[in-house]
């Protein structure tokens, strides 16, 4: 089957070329739109059912990477391999995107019924999407993911301005666009290096020798913190954040897509494969876990005073991507710090993918969620809902799953991969006191998550009964409930066989018994910690936002939030995102514009004066010159005879004289 | 025996003399006139240097420069007929379109 791999990108990518093909052909057109959607539907079905089969025989075969490569173009000192390179880390992501992105495409026929003729587009720019993801994934050099990287960015942009005629919609999408390319010029510098150093960007051949890899730790050291600014900006850390809630302008279900399985994903699971290349390099290890904890934590209080319920999910993406950092960088930081140890293992990495596992399915069922109650209730306002548990209980009930997972409910998914990352960062915070602070940042960071999500639960489905809203249709119900198992489920993953550090891990990897693990998560005092600020966080927001059908008025328990001043000072700060946007616009509009100003000054003096100086010289001389054409035919005689005398003199006379003969 | 000098100091007068026409009348007939001159001018150098070097080319090409010139005139004033008819005038002075 691993030979077949090259077939996951290709199903998605067939579909987009037939969907567009056709879609464009005008008698086809019409019987198309319908079909369409089924169309994209097979194609991205197929490519999920071969990923989850080529997971299924990596994760059962001998952990060994497998690649598959052909010659793509040949220099004069090098070439360059393109291929496939699967190993635990590609075929968890392969699950990953595979299961979410067929439930969001099937979610999509339902949501995006009422939209006419521009579903071709939609279902083409999905099935596009989808497929450059599972290109990214199974790439086997850095070019290539890097070619499938900027595809994935083409396809965000065009899929967040969907609806490219609401200004709002082309400007997120033009900011998502911008703001992610920022990273990407330095994810390219990162492959600059690394080409440079090494001659190569395979991973087969830049991973095969640590020793070499250690002799140029300097360039390593640059070359690693290009590519997690590459990263930065895909995964919306900070201070790259900012598109990401912009982001929300799009269809629902393009946000879940991009939240859930392809577009932030790509950011840590870059982070994730260029892991060899990180351990060398413990000064990036503690930037990516400072900048992940810092973003979990900023992003975690932003989406406190949200009230877009879109937003609020968006926040939420940015923070949980922040956690996977943390313990990514985390864990790398340790496999540093353990030298030359052989029985090294890269805890933080185990934990970091688990929970990208995790929340991608918990996000995608919010996302969808969120798409359904808007789909009903036509607002993203939160304010404005309210009272839609009786409506839509299967929505409610199955985004509740979603909100305890993600709140870290002891036995739901989301618990038992926050509580590794806890544990991983605690466990550095005895050697390097940055990591203990992080630690405590995370542990607030996890009872915030637990507040805002219950808060997002409460202001939606509480609250007296309105009947006017209604329940999905079955095509939207069913993603939802196969999202709603798995959102439970999924944390059960940690003890499928050997448990699941022994499919995904990075260094050596101890066997470990699933009930010693259990025991020893359950007794752990960070674990207790952990569970307790998630409880507190449910309650303290049940508290304030507990809506009881019987009142028509919202209650107005958070009021004193506003009243006192410290506090409102606070949420004001929050609410308007920590003033970076308008840093961004004043950085924008005031110091660019100077350079701008003189850059403009620049071209119309020294540019065009140039030019126009040049052009002006010539204009003059030939309005001089062009005196000489009197029109009498006298004057032009004359002329040729002159001439034809001071040829004589020249060359009878002025020749010979000094010395030339002919 | 006329010297050879004396034909060629002859002919340079005839072109000087037609040279002179040429650049200094206005009427377009009296111009041909003087390019004709400034020919036979070339034929006498032609004719004497072919007696002086015992070459018969240089009468032979005199023949053909007689024969062109004819040609010449035939063109020359069918043109000035031609410019005569369209504008009224065949002083040179006149016909300044190319003017700046």
């Amino acid at each position: 089957m691993l030979e077949q791999a090259w077939l996951i990108p290709t199903f998605p990518i067939a579909a987009f070329l037939l969907i567009i093909v056709c879609g464009r052909f005008e008698p086809l057109r019409s019987k198309f739109v319908a079909s369409g959607s089924w169309l994209a539907l097979l194609g991205v079905g197929m490519s999920s059912a071969v990923s989850l089969l080529v997971a299924w025989e990596v994760f059962t075969g001998d952990h060994s990477p497998y690649e598959d490569t052909w010659t793509w173009f040949e220099g004069t000192t090098f070439s360059f391999e393109g291929g496939i390179y699967l190993d635990g880390l590609a075929a968890l992501m392969l699950v990953v995107v595979g299961m979410v992105s067929f439930l969001v495409v099937m979610f999509s026929i339902g949501y995006m019924a009422e939209e006419g003729e521009r579903r071709i587009r939609y279902y083409a720019e999905i099935c596009l999407f989808v497929g450059v993801m599972h290109g990214l994934i199974i790439a086997n050099s850095f070019l290539l993911l890097f070619i499938f990287w900027e595809l994935v960015g083409l396809c965000s942009y065009l899929l967040i301005g969907f609806w490219y005629e609401k200004p709002s919609a082309a400007s997120a999408a033009k900011k998502a666009f911008l703001v992610t390319r920022v990273g990407d010029v330095f994810l390219l510098f990162g492959l600059v290096i690394l080409f440079s150093t090494f001659g190569t960007l395979r991973y087969s051949e830049l991973f095969a020798d640590p020793a070499v890899l250690a002799e140029h730790a300097t360039e390593l050291k640059w070359a690693t913190l290009c590519i997690f600014g590459g990263a930065v900006g895909k995964s919306a850390q900070f201070p790259l954040h900012v598109w990401l809630p912009d982001a929300m302008e799009g269809p629902s279900t393009v946000s879940a897509l991009i939240h859930a399985a392809t577009m932030v994903k790509a950011g840590v699971f870059l982070v994730a494969r260029a892991y060899p290349l990180i351990v060398h390099s413990p000064d990036t290890a503690l930037y990516i876990a400072v900048t992940g904890g810092f973003t979990a934590f900023i992003a975690a209080s932003m989406a406190l005073v949200m009230y877009d319920v879109k937003r609020v999910l968006a926040y939420s993406t940015i923070s949980q991507l922040g956690y996977m950092f943390l313990a990514l960088g985390t864990g790398a930081w340790a496999f540093a710090h353990a030298g030359g140890d052989a029985y090294a293992e890269a805890h933080g990495y185990t934990a970091g993918m688990f929970h990208l596992l995790n929340h991608a399915f918990f996000k995608a069922l919010l996302f969808l969620g969120a798409g359904a109650v808007i789909h009903s209730v036509h607002t993203q306002d939160m304010r404005e809902m309210g009272g839609l548990r009786k409506a839509m209980p299967f929505t409610s009930t199955t985004m509740g799953l979603a909100v305890l997972s993600i709140a870290g409910v002891p036995f739901f998914s989301g618990f038992w991969s926050k509580d590794e990352i806890l544990a991983a960062v605690r466990h550095n915070g005895e050697v390097e006191p940055i990591f203990a602070v992080l630690w405590m940042m995370a542990l607030a960071t996890a009872g915030m998550t637990a507040f805002y999500m219950t808060r997002l639960w409460m202001m939606t489905f509480t609250g007296p009964i309105n009947d006017k809203a209604h329940e999905a249709a079955a095509v939207m119900t069913v993603p939802l409930a196969i999202l709603g198992v798995l959102a439970v489920v999924s944390g059960f993953a940690i003890f499928i066989g050997d448990g699941f550090a022994s499919y995904v891990h990075y260094g050596y990897h101890t066997h470990q018994d699933n009930w010693v693990l259990l025991d020893h998560i359950l007794t752990a005092s960070g674990t207790h910690l952990s569970v307790a600020a998630a409880f507190s966080g449910i309650g303290l927001a049940s508290l304030l936002y507990y809506w009881s059908p019987s009142q028509t008025e919202r209650p107005d328990r958070a009021r004193f939030i506003l009243k006192n001043y410290p506090t409102a000072m606070l949420h004001r700060f929050l609410s308007e995102r920590l003033y970076m946007a308008r840093l961004f616009d004043w950085f924008g509009l005031r110091c660019w514009d100077v350079i701008a100003a003189a850059c403009n000054r620049f071209d119309i003096v020294i540019i065009d004066g140039v030019v126009n100086s040049l052009a002006d010289c010539s204009i003059h001389t030939g309005e001089r010159i062009r005196r000489l054409h009197t029109g009498f035919t006298g004057h032009y005689a004359a002329y040729s005879l002159g001439g034809l005398g001071a040829l004589v003199i020249m060359l009878r006379v002025v020749l010979p004289l000094i010395g030339w003969s002919p | 025996m006329i010297p050879l000098l004396h034909y060629v100091l002859f002919s340079s007068a005839l072109l000087l003399i037609g040279g002179y026409g040429v650049v200094r009348n206005r009427n377009a007939i009296v111009v041909l006139m003087s390019i004709e001159i400034m020919l036979t001018a070339a034929n006498i150098n032609f004719v004497a240097f072919a007696e002086f070097w015992h070459d018969m080319g240089g009468q032979v090409f005199a023949l053909f420069v007689i024969a062109i010139a004819a040609a010449e005139v035939a063109i020359g004033l069918a043109i000035l007929l031609s410019l005569y008819k369209q504008r009224d005038t065949i002083e040179l002075d006149m016909l300044d379109l190319l003017r700046w």
